[in-house]
């Protein structure tokens, strides 16, 4: 899933139940089992502070998957994710407010608001490809913001609105651990879901319309079709990360979702690796983390409080260098290195894989 | 007769991990027409990356062994940089700029000589050898056939004013007429402007009427040279590469087996 075949040293698939499996050889299933405990372990040693730095890397994790299935899947270049996160919080917080509408009812709603917009912001890509179609994905985040903006200030919550947070069977979910294992949740069901999408016939119609839509299209995979569905589930998968991000924060504003949201989420994919969900991981982790990265470096200095109104400064300009870095040095991302670190321990003690037939 | 272009043993790695070619050497010499056979996937188009530069492209490098130009190291040299020196490469695909008429694809190359004198000479070389791009002067190239585009590519490197032609599959794509036409060309240039060549080609029957020299590629290595003589009486290539079934029907297993033999020891 994560890595090119051969994932076992031979082909020995018997039955197509194992050809099917997600964890297929016992390394795999090892070292993930280790993961799944540290992932356990993590918010009962955690502090507080780590623990929401935990829970945000989830939420971008969500966010950073759907945009990986759209951009670096189906090749649609969308800079309208803040507006789609913004459209899933809205859609919970006036819910929420309005007819005091419960968690599983907004949930849906904010899916259906996705689903909605993306499929109306689907349509121009049917025409449009590179940057005009990321031009009109923009007016997405124009339009959504301009609406949460109108009903803030028409409705009298020009600072925001106050979403309370949400119940399961009776208890209210408050506490930050229980909160840890809600968003991993929700990023585990986002993984398994992309994975399994990309594994079967639409996202391999999604990988094909990437590369060349002409030869999709005459082995007949209905591009219109499958560009509208990228659309539709990717849009919809970020509003439901925006209904989480509207309960976890217990407040929905228009400034939560600027343009820089959305630059943050093509960060995201570009840092991590296009076209794999491992990247979308692990740039979501990367660019959540930066900025925390760079204030606990600037810390490290000398005369801290001089430099505390400069701290914002700094934290944009580091994510600009950092970016510009990782395209000129590492294109594949940071997926690219993993899996250079990979071959490195598969090959060794050699250096290069031989050629076919080599007499070595 | 000294080397114009030397390769010397080269190993190429794409994206630090795989090797595609090994082992490489070749050599052209002046006023030489040279070729490449091989299969696909056989490294020779990757040989002639190595040496017009445009490895960086694909994350490969030259990791062993020499390239070595006029006396001058080339190897993981810039593209810019070889072409300035006299190493012109008509590409496999995408060799014109289909936005552009014949004239203008004419008039984008950068010559070595840029004087507009030198330039009119230039243009009307290219004319000489490929008339049929004179009648073509304002046709948008995307427009053009297959042959033609193959003309106007080797016309546009002969604007650079080359003097060693690396030319990657002359005869993809196009019908056998337009391909001996294309051949006699090619012999026209080295035979009047000295101009060497280093054909790399699937098409071994079409490189071999005109090369001097032939070297055959198999799972990145050379595993025959000669000239041409030599290469046409070698059984195998009559077998292989030339489709002549030498006498009496050899059974298939017995193929398979030499095949098999030769990746080794070849």
């Amino acid at each position: 899933m994560f890595r090119p075949a051969p994932r076992a040293s031979g082909y020995l698939h018997t039955g197509y139940g194992e050809d099917i499996a997600l964890l297929q050889t016992r390394t795999e299933r090892a070292s993930l089992a280790v993961f799944a405990i540290l992932l356990a372990v993590f918010p009962f040693l955690a502090s507080p502070f780590a623990l929401d730095l935990a829970c945000q890397v989830f939420l971008a994790s969500v966010g950073a998957l759907s945009l990986m299935l759209l951009t670096g899947y189906a090749g649609q270049i969308s800079l309208g994710h803040a507006g789609l996160i913004a459209a899933g919080a809205f859609t919970t917080g006036i819910l929420a407010r309005e007819i005091s509408a419960p968690f599983w009812i907004t949930l849906p709603a904010s899916a259906l608001t996705g689903i909605v917009l993306g499929f109306i912001f689907g349509l121009p890509s049917l025409r449009l490809r590179g940057l005009y179609l990321a031009v009109s994905t923009l007016a997405l985040h124009f339009v959504v913001i301009y609406l949460g903006g109108e009903y803030e200030t028409k409705r009298g919550f020009s600072t925001g609105i106050v979403v309370d947070p949400p119940r399961f069977a009776g208890i209210k979910l408050t506490d930050g651990r229980a909160w840890y294992f809600v968003l991993l949740a929700a990023a585990l069901v986002s993984l398994l879901i992309c994975v399994n999408l990309l594994r079967s016939r639409s996202g391999r119609a999604w990988q094909a319309l990437h590369v060349r839509e002409t030869v999709a299209e005459a082995l007949g995979i209905s591009v219109a079709r499958y560009k509208l569905l990228a659309f539709v589930i990717s849009s919809s998968m970020t509003s439901v990360a925006g209904c989480l991000f509207a309960y976890y924060r217990g407040f929905v504003s228009i400034e939560a979702f600027d343009l820089f949201l959305s630059i943050q989420y093509v960060a995201m994919i570009i840092v991590g690796g296009m076209g794999s969900l491992l990247g979308a991981l692990l740039g979501a982790a990367f660019i959540t983390v930066f900025p925390y990265l760079i204030e606990a470096l600037l810390r490290l200095l000398p005369n801290v409080q001089k430099l505390a109104g400069e701290i914002f400064a700094v934290n944009y300009a580091a994510f600009g260098v950092v970016m510009i870095l990782f395209l000129i040095f590492e294109p594949l991302g940071l997926v690219g290195i993993w899996h250079r670190l990979q071959n490195y321990f598969l090959l060794w003690p050699f250096r290069y894989k031989p050629l076919a037939g080599a007499r070595k | 007769m000294t080397a114009l272009l030397q390769v010397d043993n080269i190993e190429v790695v794409y994206k630090r991990a795989i090797t595609a070619v090994q082992g490489v050497t070749l050599s052209v010499a002046e006023r030489q027409i040279v070729a490449v056979l091989g299969t696909n996937g056989a490294g020779k188009t990757t040989t002639l990356r190595a040496i017009s530069g445009f490895l960086g492209i694909d994350d490969a490098r030259v990791t062993e062994g020499t390239i070595t130009f006029k006396g001058t190291r080339i190897d993981n040299g810039l593209p810019h940089d070889i072409a300035a020196r006299g190493i012109v490469l008509v590409p496999e695909r995408e060799k014109v700029f289909p936005n552009l008429t014949v004239a203008e694809n004419l008039a984008a190359p950068v010559p070595r000589a840029g004087s507009s004198s030198e330039r009119h000479r230039l243009n009307e070389r290219t004319y000489h050898f490929f008339p049929r791009l004179a009648d073509l002067r304002s046709r948008t190239a995307g427009l053009l056939s297959g042959g033609e585009r193959q003309m106007l590519a080797i016309g546009a490197a002969l604007m650079c004013n080359p003097q060693l032609l690396l030319v990657d599959e002359l005869s993809l794509g196009l019908a056998p007429v337009v391909v001996q036409d294309l051949t006699r060309r090619l012999t026209a240039i080295r035979n009047e402007l000295g101009i060497a060549v280093l054909l790399v080609e699937q098409s071994a029957a079409a490189a071999l009427e005109i090369s001097d020299y032939a070297y055959v590629m198999e799972n990145g290595r050379i595993v025959l040279d000669g000239d041409r003589e030599r290469l046409r009486s070698h059984q195998d290539v009559q077998e292989f590469y030339l489709g002549q079934a030498g006498g009496e029907r050899r059974s298939y297993r017995d193929v398979k087996q030499y095949r098999r033999s030769r990746r080794w020891y070849g």
